[in-house]
């Protein structure tokens, strides 16, 4: 499930803008570049928090209108897919370093 | 961990009561705190029940047996180790290097097949060392016994490994900390193991040159010993602020830190 959220956050966003496959593929990849965040190894947290601070305004530097809305429909999709598959957030290197101190 | 030359066979074979026989101090300061830092992690082991603070823990253990023992004829009043001894602890602190490794692959790299073939190797390298010194009844820590270079290649690659992969988990997890979902007491954290694995490196470098020169130099011998002693004690202080980081330090993180993201925790 971790490796395909990228692919099902590629896929929603595509359906909301008017960008095809790739153009979606690469925005998000930077996106998530510009985040620190592996596209491998995502979690839906990550990827909220990517679609509410960042994606908008990539998608805006590409033309895309009402970026903010896009961002926020696919991300309630994404969040309600991977809800149905029943997966849970993969165990991060920052969750383990938070425990390492502690935390 | 620093695997160098024993102490007490250094001195034995040198004959020199040179600055060398107070290294043990540095060995006391290190293995006594990576005893503590492996209590701590085995207690923090024992509540989450996770691996990585338990491989951890473990490997902070045998590097702190190791100090303690391997330098124990250096104390005032010790008697040199017998050849068992020599034995058992170098395979103490072979196995000991055995769960970094996997913490390094669990927490780094975990579907990653280079990783897995970097452990084997490192793995194999160890064993191949700790062999070698069983039939010798101890290591040869001279550059002209390659098993010395294996073994030497076996712990110095996860020394490495580490440093690299705390120093690239930093600048994600800075920018992670930009948009809040990293805390800066994690990302602080990842600073400190990536200074940690450059101290341990240097160290492992000076360990091979101190082992280069076992002839008569002693000029480098005494900067060889100095490097160690020093890149150890930093290490330990690097263990220290990432384990037991003071108030007024985890208050300085935070006030770095303040307006791109969370609080750090603790």
């Amino acid at each position: 499930m971790v490796a395909q959220l990228f692919d099902i956050a590629a896929e929603r966003l595509e359906r909301c803008t008017a960008l095809d496959r790739l153009e979606v593929r690469g925005t998000l990849r930077i996106a998530l570049k510009r985040a620190g965040l592996d596209p491998n190894n995502l979690t839906v947290e990550q990827l909220r928090a990517v679609f509410e601070q960042l994606m908008p305004v990539e998608l805006e530097n590409r033309g895309v209108v009402d970026a903010v809305e896009a961002c926020g429909t696919a991300m309630d999709e994404i969040a309600c897919v991977a809800r149905e598959s029943g997966s849970t957030s993969a165990l991060t290197p920052d969750d383990i370093f938070k425990r390492l101190g502690g935390g | 961990m620093v695997r160098k030359r024993s102490q007490s066979l250094w001195l034995d074979m040198k004959r020199i009561p040179a600055m060398e026989e107070n290294a043990y101090l540095t060995a006391l300061i290190a293995g006594s705190f990576y005893m503590v830092a492996s209590a701590r992690l085995l207690r923090l082991s024992m509540r989450t029940r996770e691996l990585p603070e338990l491989m951890l823990s473990v490997y902070f253990a045998a590097t702190g047996l190791y100090y303690l023992i391997a330098y124990s004829p250096n104390y005032p009043g010790f008697e040199p180790l017998s050849p068992f001894a020599n034995i058992a602890i170098n395979w103490i602190f072979v196995l000991g290097v055995f769960p970094f490794l996997l913490f390094i692959r669990r927490v780094f790299r975990p579907e990653s097949a280079w990783a897995l073939a970097l452990v084997w190797i490192c793995g194999l390298c160890l064993v191949a060392g700790g062999i070698d010194a069983t039939r010798k009844g101890g290591l040869e820590e001279v550059i002209e016994n390659p098993w010395f270079i294996v073994e030497w290649f076996g712990y110095a690659a996860p020394a490495v490994w580490i440093g690299c992969e705390a120093a690239l988990s930093y600048r994600g997890a800075s920018k992670r900390a930009e948009i809040g979902l990293c805390e800066p007491g994690v990302v602080n954290r990842y600073l400190i193991l990536a200074w940690f694995g450059c101290f341990q490196t240097l160290a492992c470098l000076a360990g091979l040159y101190w082992a280069y020169d076992n002839g008569d130099n002693r000029a480098i011998s005494v900067f060889a010993d100095a490097l160690l002693g020093g890149c150890e004690i930093a290490s330990v202080g690097t263990l220290w602020l990432a384990f037991f980081p003071p108030a007024i330090y985890r208050k300085w993180i935070l006030e770095r830190s303040a307006g791109i993201g969370p609080a750090p925790e603790g």
